[in-house]
This record gives C-alpha cells, sequence and structure tokens, in this order.
C-alpha cells in the first residue's frame, strides 16, 4: 500500500427499519431515531439515523482493507457533522494520507468520508498498524 | 454521580469523574446478526469470525445513552475510539463510563465522556471518547 491509495468505498441506503434495529442493539431509543412524530416536531423535521449506525461503514472499510489487525489495534476519530435520515444513500470512501515506517510497523493514517446528497455527514481519521511485510489481508 | 433509577438528571451536579455507568454484557450471537442486518454490513463475518468492532462501541455507549438518561435533543458529536483486543461470541465484556468534562454555552451543555471496555481477564478491549451537546 502507498500514500494516496483509495480505499474500497461502500455506498448503503439508510432504511427506518435499519435504524429501528440498530436501537435494539444500541439501546439508544432516543425518539429522536424511532418516532416519527417526535421527528417532525424536532428541528430536523424528521427522524435521523444514529451516528454510530452509519459510522459503523468506516469499520467496514478498514476492516476489509487491514482485517483483523483493524479489529484489534484500530483507531478512529469521528466528527459527526450533519444527520442522516432514512432512506438517504450514503457513500463511504477515503484514502491513505500517511504512512509513517518505524522498525517493527508501517503506522498508517488514512482519511475518511462518509457522504449523504454530497454533503459529508462524518469525517474520520483511521489510523492502524501493519508488522513490516503484512501490510494488508 | 452513579446510576440510578430516578428519571431525571441534574446535569448540573455532574463533575468530571463522576461514574456515569457500569455494566456487563455477554455477547452472543442475535445481537452480532441484529448489529449486522441493522448496519447492512454484509463484508465482517466473511474477513473474521470475531465480532464487528464496532459493536463494542455501541454496547460501551449503551450504559451512557440510558444510565446519563440523554433526553430527546441530544447531539452526538463526536468519538474516539481505541480497539485494544478482537472479541468473540460468548465473551462477556464489562463497560465503564466515567464524565471528563461538563460545560455550558450558550443554550447548550457539552460533556464528553471516558469509556472503557474490558474482558473478564480484565484485559482493556476498548477505550473511547464521547462528545455530545444537550439542550441546556
Amino acid at each position: 500500500m502507498n500514500e494516496g491509495d483509495i480505499l474500497k468505498p461502500i455506498e448503503k441506503t439508510i432504511a427506518q427499519d435499519n435504524i429501528n434495529r440498530y436501537a435494539e442493539v444500541s439501546g439508544d431509543f432516543n425518539p429522536i431515531h424511532i418516532d416519527e412524530e417526535f421527528g417532525k416536531q424536532s428541528q430536523f423535521g424528521k427522524n435521523i439515523a444514529h451516528g454510530m449506525m452509519v459510522a459503523a461503514t468506516i469499520s467496514e472499510i478498514m476492516l476489509i482493507n487491514f482485517g483483523e489487525l483493524w479489529q484489534s489495534s484500530g483507531k478512529m476519530k469521528l466528527r459527526f457533522k450533519s444527520p442522516v435520515y432514512p432512506n438517504d444513500t450514503i457513500r463511504a470512501s477515503g484514502f491513505i494520507k500517511k504512512i509513517t515506517k518505524s522498525e517493527k510497523t508501517n503506522d498508517i493514517h488514512c482519511v475518511i468520508d462518509i457522504s449523504s446528497n454530497e454533503n459529508v455527514v462524518i469525517s474520520c481519521d483511521a489510523f492502524v498498524s501493519t508488522p513490516i511485510n503484512q501490510e494488508t489481508i | 454521580m452513579t446510576a440510578d433509577n430516578s428519571k431525571y438528571i441534574n446535569y448540573e451536579t455532574l463533575s468530571s469523574g463522576d461514574l456515569i455507568s457500569k455494566r456487563s454484557y455477554v455477547i452472543d450471537e442475535k445481537i452480532v446478526n441484529d448489529y449486522l442486518s441493522a448496519t447492512q454490513d454484509q463484508n465482517s463475518k466473511q474477513i473474521t469470525e470475531d465480532i464487528p468492532s464496532m459493536i463494542i462501541a455501541a454496547l460501551g455507549l449503551r450504559g451512557v445513552v440510558n444510565d446519563l438518561k440523554i433526553p430527546g435533543g441530544t447531539l452526538h458529536v463526536g468519538q474516539e475510539i481505541n480497539f485494544k483486543s478482537s472479541v468473540s461470541i460468548g465473551e462477556t465484556l464489562k463497560c465503564e463510563a466515567h464524565l471528563l468534562s461538563n460545560t455550558v454555552r450558550k443554550d447548550w451543555r457539552f460533556m464528553s465522556v471516558g469509556i472503557e471496555v474490558h474482558n473478564k481477564n480484565n484485559s482493556l478491549v476498548m477505550e473511547g471518547k464521547s462528545s455530545i451537546m444537550l439542550p441546556a
């Protein structure tokens, strides 16, 4: 892998049913996510998806590109910029910003954005260290 | 502050270092399958036999959301996550959250919460920091 390499993107459409299921998994039943009437009265005018549900796609991208090293040593810094609404299509894409070589590892810094309707809804700096001679799965 | 059974929390009384939540979970196949279905994740199961790491983060946040009794209208504005170890189905995870900061600016209360998740051997499997904004 080299600096500037593009990570394989992922695209998904978020349904209200996905949001309801994530509420069950996360235990986050905030009405802004699952109550249609509450959503209509909110500043957003409708329900919004859980930020961490949308951000899960970033972890998925990192797992695809870096394998189980991501699961055991990955780091991510997420900034939630805009909400994602039911029926929105999100696209997660990113690239390798920097590779810092040390004695035993390549420390890889990736920048990944999730976009919806051409707006960035989540931006992320993700970091993973791969042993020298074992850069990817 | 620790989790209690009251419906509301007076957030003004919370201080840095307060215990927000302490919970444990056993990871079973149902939660993994529910997570994969909710997130439409069609890749993780083909790459690893371990659970997708973001389940750990979701469970770590579960206690924060519920024991902090976060009101409707709260915004999750930032999240840092460090994965330390993979987790398998059947493992027990112990999640603890402590308040890191609590300030008010204009109409919003800004809180940051530190989260640590350990396995049954007391090895750290994930640590993180959540930044949230609550209507003040």
